[in-house]
């Protein structure tokens, strides 16, 4: 517990320290902007205008500085703290100090108003554990230390009370941030708070199904990781996808289902991998993990044999591909999905790998591609149930529609290839999704939809390259949307704090910041925007990206948040200026990646396979932008597309509804926001690179929400610790006795005089702009340290009265020696002294008798008390004889009657005895009686036989008469 | 017993320097406030105890105890301001005599510290982590020794010795009271 505790309260104590208080107070702390550390701490010596000389605090060295680049030092009463928007001198510099230091303290979790900043530990915390979860349930957010599991109570919570409120809980930040981990704790926190409910109130039939739910939902993680995550330079677990996880809620707060939606596969990693880095996971697990059956059936090879795995087999240290395979497997049949389908999916991915093996060649009279070795061919055909014929001629040569006639083209070697690879990754896609498509249908146990739901929101934040592509666009236009939807929740909460404590104000929506940024994007018409202008050119037949390009500048070129490169064309095509800086854009290959075009042949046969898997995944051909669409662009083809346009949607359309539909979702809940920022490259535990943490904290909006923050009343204090820490400051306003919290609060702002606009009194808090309460602490440090310095002379009056008394005492008793000294020196030679000091040792004599009757006295006095001893003594004595005596009496009385007793005893025996004797005579003549009595029944029964006899005679006598 | 009245003589040898500038004393006496009068007197004693050459000077390092030991509290600052901020080498060598003196006395009287017992109190409170009315004597040990003019160690124990109770804490209100009985 102990243990966990460093990791979330962390030791604050350096807050209250008067030392660091008072350094602060007299030294004028700022931050200078510095090179190697971002900011250093340094104090101002002297001011000269604009500019100013600071002595830096390490290196001792001064350097002039202009003062807009100097930040200024939060008091040390704010080291460390929970919730950043506490911090009243509210600048990069601090946010930063503030959460390295609480970062190399081990606390990972920071709130920053409404976000929750989160610095990937880069090794094991022990704060994820079911104690820590049952002490982080049913708490509001400032009564414990910063945690996921907070943000997520909260969103729970907020969820139960308010039946159709939904809340999302959105984490965005640099690939290795820590994104998906974090998600995975909201996951497990809520399969944990909202299955235990259950548990313990109807332990009915339905407890065993919905426990089987909750696993399911924490196993649809690693499958989706092992499909969709891949090691990558930043990252050894990189999640290549954004999702949307929505778990479902009944009216008791109980889980129901969930639902993930996916966002931005990377594909292409399916095919290409950057040097050190690894396809997706699954083809690593499938390689090592597959037995020999498997083997076979899968017409698996050697790593090396496959060209679509750049870098052959990369290992990730600490992880065993082979295990990892048979838990991917375990958690397929906890999610119950059929050995049937997840066969059909690895043959996918085993044919996603063999499409890359397949080798063309040149023909040597034209242009024309020739396949001369077909075994990869043949092994893919066979692995998605096709004909391996019709593959290679669809490959080679595809039917192509002209006008109303369908002829055959013959492609070259690049097209092809181009082709084959197109193949591979929408192979890899479609499966990828079927497989999100089919772990929903394993989540959704409940027809009807929950009464509410949490949203979980994993998606990458801003991404800012060199040169930035097409795929850096829609990442980054998702991320301008969230921002918007964060800064339009925080001016919607604001409002309402400020309306609760009956403050007058009004916040400026910044969420409008934001929309001509997204409309330069997104706006369908007038002028169109980005995505607009790319669906357009898409349908023009000689369009390029050269042309696209033009299109933008001539339509957009003017748009304010556009800018043409200022550097070397080639450099970039346009910038956009994102909230979270400019951001260069290369239009290569845009065309080519809206359309996202395969071959259609290919696409047909692989919808009308003989394998069920593979056709099912190909059961939307038509939704296809033919290859040869695009090389009609090049070969200047008539138009032949757009007989079929409205048929297909590129790829920016396609995601442009999804993320429409997302914000819709997200616009109705209650966001939580949590920020992830990777503390360095190296995925080093316990070090923080300065600038990169920097650059993420601008990119995520952290600082950006600061600043949104210094227009209002960041600082709240509650009245009565207001009143605990700046009554110093105002001696006199408040009078004695009780008073109440918001009345002398008014009397002490009274008396601060600040403006008033720098401060709001609302019902139970004070209100202050950025940068005030430094003001206040300043001033309470000067306070304190007058006061002090007062009193110590105080003190040092006290002490050097004391030494001075005592200074008098010695200097009395100094006069007295010297007095006496004096005396003797002139006695010295005085006759009668001399007389004197040699009777002296004589006069002794007396005072020996003197001595003598004192002792004397003394012995008799001892004497006296001896006597008293002994007849004490004495007395003692006899008291004891006395008492043994009347022992003996006891004793003998004792005796006495114990003889008595056994006399009794006797006498007892032989009356008993003689009972006994008496009994046995009674006995006896009890007997005798019996004797006599039957003696007297037998003489009686004669008589009675005799008289019976008379009686008969008698009958018989009447008879007869 | 009659010898004993000589040997005053000789003593007052210690004093001799001070008995004669006592007499100017009371001459600049007369025209500040009647109050200042008793402490002429004992500012002569004191003045005279201080002087360790016996030149009838005291060096200046020893004005600010002088002034305290003639009940003043007056603050370095407020005393290095009257020397006209002297180097640490002049503090100890400078001299100055008692005609010299006593118009700084003058001055620290006219413009007594501000600040009082509830002042004192109220600057310590911020120091009471548990709002019980004390302070832990270390704590208060570091405030007075590293904030503001700091006291050194034996200042400090002078002014603490027994104050603190069996847990280390000091009633601060009773401290203050101590402090400033003397």
């Amino acid at each position: 517990m102990s243990d966990a505790d460093k990791y979330l309260y962390g030791d604050r104590s350096g807050m209250s320290n008067p030392l660091a208080q008072a350094d602060w107070a007299s030294k004028k702390q700022v931050w200078v902007p510095s090179e190697r550390l971002g900011f250093e701490a340094g104090s101002v010596k002297e001011e000269l205008g604009e500019e100013c000389v600071v002595e830096l605090s390490d290196s001792g060295k001064k350097v002039k500085i202009n003062k807009d680049d100097i930040q200024k030092m939060n008091p040390p009463k704010f080291n460390k703290v929970e919730d950043m928007a506490e911090l009243t001198c509210l600048n990069e510099a601090s946010v930063l100090h503030n959460l390295k230091e609480r970062y190399y303290s081990g606390l990972i979790y920071t709130y920053s108003g409404l976000f929750c900043v989160v610095v990937n530990p880069y090794k094991f915390l022990p704060i994820y554990s079911e104690e820590i979860i049952n002490m982080y349930k049913g708490k509001k957010r400032h009564e414990m230390p910063p945690h996921i599991y907070a943000i997520t109570d909260t969103a729970y919570r907020s969820m139960m009370q308010d039946v159709c409120f939904l809340c999302a809980n959105l984490s965005s930040g640099e690939s290795g941030a820590g994104k998906t981990e974090n998600t995975k704790k909201v996951i497990q926190y809520l399969a944990y708070v909202a299955s235990s409910f259950k548990s313990k109130k109807d332990q009915g039939s339905t407890a065993l199904s919905h426990g089987e739910l909750e696993k399911q939902l924490l196993q649809a993680n690693p499958i989706l990781e092992a499909f969709g995550n891949a090691k990558t330079v930043k990252n050894d677990n990189s999640s290549r996808f954004g999702k949307f996880i929505r778990i479902n809620f009944d009216v008791n707060g109980y889980i129901v289902g969930a639902n993930i939606e996916t966002y931005l596969l990377e594909k292409s990693r399916a095919i290409r991998q950057a040097k050190e880095e690894r396809s997706f996971h699954i083809f690593y697990y499938m390689l090592s993990g597959a037995g020999d059956k498997l083997r076979s059936e899968l017409c698996l090879e050697d790593y090396s044999k496959y060209r679509f795995l750049s870098n052959g087999n990369v290992t990730i240290p600490g992880q065993q591909d082979k295990d990892m395979f048979s838990e991917t497997m375990e958690a397929f049949q906890i999610m119950s999905i059929p050995e049937e389908e997840r066969i059909g999916l690895l043959k996918v991915v085993s044919a996603v790998l063999q499409l890359g093996n397949m080798t063309f060649k040149k023909e040597r009279h034209s242009d024309q591609a020739s396949m001369p070795d077909d075994t990869a061919a043949q092994k893919v055909s066979h692995l998605l149930g096709i004909n391996v014929t019709d593959f290679t001629r669809a490959i080679l040569s595809p039917r192509i529609k002209v006008g109303r006639d369908y002829v055959q083209k013959a492609q070259t070697q690049e097209q092809a290839e181009f082709a084959v690879e197109a193949l591979a990754k929408a192979s890899y896609e479609r499966m990828f999704r079927w497989l999100v498509m089919r772990i929903n249908k394993a989540l959704d146990k409940t027809k009807r939809q929950g009464a509410s739901f949490i949203g979980i929101l994993d998606i990458a934040g801003f991404e800012i390259f060199e040169l930035n592509s097409f795929e850096q666009l829609c990442i980054n236009y998702t991320n301008e949307k969230l921002q918007q939807l964060f800064n339009h929740t925080m001016f919607i909460l604001e409002q309402e704090e400020y309306q609760r404590e009956g403050i007058d104000w009004s916040f400026i929506d910044f969420g409008l910041d934001l929309q001509p940024c997204i409309d330069l994007i997104e706006k369908h018409s007038g002028p169109p925007g980005i995505l607009s202008l790319l669906d357009e050119e898409c349908w023009f037949p000689k369009a390029t990206d050269k042309s696209f390009v033009e299109k933008v500048v001539q339509e957009q070129g003017t748009h304010p948040k556009f800018q043409k490169p200022k550097k070397l064309k080639d450099d970039a095509d346009f910038c956009i200026i994102h909230y979270a800086g400019k951001v260069d854009y290369k239009a290569d290959a845009w065309l080519m990646k809206n359309m996202d075009p395969l071959n259609e042949c290919v696409a047909t046969l692989l919808n009308q396979s003989t394998d069920k898997f593979t056709a099912d995944l190909w059961r939307d051909v038509d939704r296809i932008v033919g290859l040869d669409k695009v090389a009609g662009m090049s070969d200047s083809m008539h138009g032949a597309f757009k007989s079929r346009k409205g048929m297909f949607r590129t790829v920016g359309q396609l995601y442009k509804e999804q993320l429409g539909n997302l914000m819709a979702t997200l616009r109705n809940t209650n966001p939580n926001f949590v920020r992830c920022i990777i503390p360095n490259h190296e995925k080093k535990a316990g070090k923080l690179e300065p600038h990169l943490v920097l650059d993420q904290l601008r990119c995520n909006g952290v600082l950006e929400g600061i600043r949104i923050c210094r227009q209002g009343f960041p600082n709240r204090i509650v009245f009565q610790e207001f009143r605990q820490r700046y009554e110093i400051l105002t001696p006199n306003a408040i009078p004695k006795g009780f008073m109440d919290g918001k009345q002398a609060c008014v009397l002490m702002i009274k008396a601060l005089e600040l403006d008033p606009n720098l401060y709001r009194i609302g019902q139970s808090k004070v209100f202050f702009r950025a940068g005030v309460l430094a003001h206040l602490e300043e001033e309470r440090d000067m306070k304190i340290t007058d006061v002090i310095i007062c009193f110590q002379a105080w003190c040092r009056g006290y002490v050097a009265r004391k030494a001075f008394a005592k200074r008098q005492q010695q200097l009395m008793a100094m006069k007295v020696i010297q007095r006496n000294l004096a005396a003797y020196l002139k006695l010295r030679n005085w006759q009668w002294w001399r007389l004197f000091t040699k009777v002296k040792p004589l006069l002794q004599v007396t005072r020996q008798e003197e001595e003598m009757v004192a002792k004397d006295e003394e012995l008799q006095k001892v004497k006296e008390r001896q006597l008293q001893a002994e007849e004490q003594l004495q007395q003692y004595e006899t008291k004891q004889q006395q008492l043994n005596a009347e022992k003996l009496a006891l004793q003998e009385q004792l005796q006495a009657e114990t003889e008595l007793c056994a006399e009794a005893e006797e006498m007892r025996a032989r009356l008993a005895s003689k009972k006994q004797e008496l009994e046995e005579i009674l006995h006896d003549f009890e007997a005798r009686l019996e004797e006599e009595e039957d003696r007297v029944g037998q003489l009686h029964i004669p008589t009675s036989g005799a008289s019976g006899q008379i009686w008969r005679e008698r009958t018989a006598e009447a008879g007869d008469g | 017993m009659a010898p004993k009245k000589d040997p005053r003589a000789p003593i007052k040898k210690a004093e001799p320097a001070a008995a004669p500038a006592a007499a100017p004393a009371p001459a600049p006496a007369p025209a500040p406030a009647p109050k200042a009068r008793p402490v002429d007197l004992s500012a002569v004693k004191a003045f005279g105890l201080f002087d360790r050459v016996g030149d009838n000077k005291v060096a200046y390092n020893q004005i600010a105890d002088i002034m305290r030991a003639l009940g003043q509290n007056p603050t370095n600052k407020d005393v290095n301001k009257l020397l006209g901020s002297p180097s640490a080498e002049e503090m100890a060598n400078k001299r100055v005599t008692f005609e010299g003196f006593l118009p700084m006395l003058q001055t620290i009287i006219n413009s007594p510290n501000k600040a009082g017992y509830e002042d004192y109190v109220e600057g310590l409170r911020v120091f009471d982590k548990e709002g019980n009315g004390t302070v832990m004597g270390a704590e208060l040990r570091i405030v007075l020794s590293t904030l503001g003019e700091k006291l050194n160690e034996a200042e400090i124990d002078a002014l603490m010795a027994g104050q603190e109770d069996e847990n280390g804490c000091i009633n601060y209100e009773a401290f203050v009271k101590h402090i400033m009985s003397v």
